[in-house]
């Protein structure tokens, strides 16, 4: 490590900012390469797997604060009950036993992108070549709304169980109250499909009232057909959905909602809040100052911020506009890997990479839909772009996608953490 | 710019970090295509669960299945939709990927998606 006198030297010296783009001069005689990763959700963990199996010379570091993950995937049936949270807890340690991937159980809080390192919640230093930031999201504050006392569950574990109480908590006859932020928001379809859920969970338990779905935008944001269908015959006289309604303020105490069109009483609710790049993204001025940015910009073919060199972002947190999902999140993990893998042979990234999703929804207790989608580089624009054709969701919701879901899951979890 | 010592220092440092991976260099060739199957058909081809395993299928296998899909797509079929999302060249380099176990040739950055040599041979996959 950096002695503080060493470090005040080269901070101040100009010759370090003209060679920001090369390798940290303190390197020669440590020559393998260090890529360090902050955040083991479905992008990080994908990355810090990938790079070791395609280069096991490299050494990379995950950071991560959490013994395990809890994904969001699936976790609508934690609510449920169909599942637990067994289910949906993978652990790190395949990471570091099968792919020797070092762990930092540690919460990353500052990057230097000139001294290239990152500092931790601890006092750690880390240094790197490469750094890959993966966080996933943060919420934009709702006022009067506390999540820990009333659920976004818009990220995986305590939450997800306090939302299970919350739907437990609903009496017979009862009003849940749901909302939808504003896209783009992390699983397009994630939120239809928990308005579903709830209402089947009601149904099953003869406690159905009313399930009001509000929604900020101005029609269902994905799958349009299966939820629209869901909505007006499965669960008609139940789900009352609302588009064009933002939740504004909440006032729990009271158990009111009030929207940009009224104030509705509640019996139980989940306020899911609009969504942005987590929060060490934005503090490392990865956004950019453009008016109202959300997601970091970076390039396609690499995942390397356009705003900070040596730095990608990949996950929920980028904003090439591919969809926010973890099978995403894997697929331009890969993209970045190669990418990083390549850098440290002295190659250019891929000129054209693909990524693919697939996500699979379930809409009753027995049965699911999904949407797909493949995006190819666009050399023209600079962007991704869904390649014609394979933007589809399911003409219907069936018990066999309900099986394959879990074929899916299964295997989109492996391949991201095993 | 003028190469001050310092700059020396930093571009040796460089050399020989790029030195040490070079021999895990340009990747196999479809390598980072096919790992885009493995969301589903498991890490290289190794389903874990429920769904097809591509390892050690042949390349026609594959090459024939995927051509096949997207020439028909049906809407029920989800795979048929991926597969409509690749050119006839991807789907060959991805199904050599997967039929050789990985031991494609390397390619340079720029040759990775390039229309592989080979000919497209249609063979009836296991899906007729
Ligand atoms: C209800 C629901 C259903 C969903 N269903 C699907 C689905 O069917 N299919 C699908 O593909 N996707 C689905 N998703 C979306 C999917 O969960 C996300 O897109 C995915 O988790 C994004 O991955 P990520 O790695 O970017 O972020 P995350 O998975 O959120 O991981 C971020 C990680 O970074 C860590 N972290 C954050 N800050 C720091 C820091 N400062 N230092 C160190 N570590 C840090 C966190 O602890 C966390 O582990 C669903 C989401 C929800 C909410």
């Amino acid at each position: 490590m950096f002695s503080h006198n060493r470090r005040k030297l080269l901070q101040t010296s100009g010759a370090l900012l003209a060679a920001g783009a090369m390798s940290s001069p303190l390197r020669a005689q440590t020559a393998a390469p260090r890529v360090v990763v902050i955040g083991g959700g479905f992008a990080g963990a994908t990355l810090a797997k990938y790079v070791r199996l395609w280069n096991p010379k490299i050494q990379v570091t995950l950071i991560e604060p959490n013994p395990s993950h809890v994904s969001c995937i699936l976790s609508n049936l934690v609510m449920t009950g169909a599942l637990g949270m067994t289910d949906i807890t993978i652990r790190y340690d395949t990471l570091r036993t099968k792919y020797g991937v070092s762990i930092v159980a540690d919460r990353a809080v500052a990057i230097d992108p000139v001294n290239r390192r990152v500092s931790t919640l601890n006092g750690s230093q880390i240094a790197y070549d490469k750094l890959v930031l993966a966080p996933g999201i943060d919420f934009d504050a709702i006022p009067g709304l506390d999540s820990s006392v009333l659920p976004h569950a818009w990220q995986a574990g305590p939450q997800t169980l306090a939302l299970k109480a919350q739907l437990q908590a609903v009496p017979a006859g009862g009003t849940f109250v749901m909302s939808i932020p504003q896209a783009p928001y992390r699983c397009p379809p994630g939120p239809y499909e928990r308005a579903c859920l709830i209402a089947d969970s009601l149904l099953r338990n003869r406690r159905a009232g009313k399930v009001i779905v509000l929604d900020a935008n101005p029609d269902v944001v994905a799958e349009a057909h299966t939820f629209h269908t869901a909505f007006s015959t499965t669960y008609a006289g139940v789900i009352e959905y609302r588009p064009g309604t933002e939740v504004l303020s909440v006032d729990w105490a009271s158990k009111k909602i009030t929207t940009n069109w009224d104030t509705i009483q509640a019996d139980a609710a989940n306020i899911i809040p609009r969504q942005k790049a987590g929060k060490l993204v934005v503090a490392a001025g990865l956004l950019g100052s453009a008016p109202g940015a959300r997601w970091a910009p970076v390039n396609p073919l690499s995942y390397e911020s356009t705003l900070v060199p040596n730095v990608h972002v990949i996950g929920d947190s980028q904003g090439t506009g591919q969809p926010k999902s973890g099978h995403m999140a894997n697929a331009q993990a890969k993209v970045c890997a190669d990418a990083l893998v390549r850098y440290f042979a002295g190659e250019a990234p891929d000129p054209a990479p693909m990524t693919n999703s697939a996500c699979y929804s379930p809409i009753t207790s027995k049965t699911a839909s999904w949407l797909t989608v493949v995006f190819g580089y666009d050399a023209a624009s600079g962007l991704m772009k869904p390649v014609p054709n394979t933007l589809a969701e399911a003409p219907a919701p069936t018990r066999g996608h309900y099986e394959d879901m879990f074929g899916w899951a299964k295997n989109l979890f492996a391949d991201s953490f095993s | 710019m003028k190469a001050h010592p310092k700059h020396l220092g930093r571009l040796a440092a460089l050399a020989l970090l790029l030195a040490t991976a070079a021999a895990h260099g340009a990747p196999p060739a479809g390598r980072l295509l096919a790992s885009q199957c493995a969301q589903c058909h498991g890490t290289n081809g190794q389903a874990v669960a429920g769904m097809e395993k591509l390892a050690g299928e042949s390349e026609s296998e594959i090459y024939g299945e995927l051509i096949k899909m997207k020439a028909n797509i049906k809407p029920d079929e989800i795979m048929h939709r991926q597969a409509a999302g690749y050119s006839d060249a991807q789907i060959r380099l991805m199904a050599r990927y997967f039929a050789t176990g990985g031991r494609t040739t390397a390619t340079s950055s720029t040759g990775s998606s390039t229309t592989p040599s080979t000919r497209p041979t249609r063979r009836k996959s296991h899906d007729d």
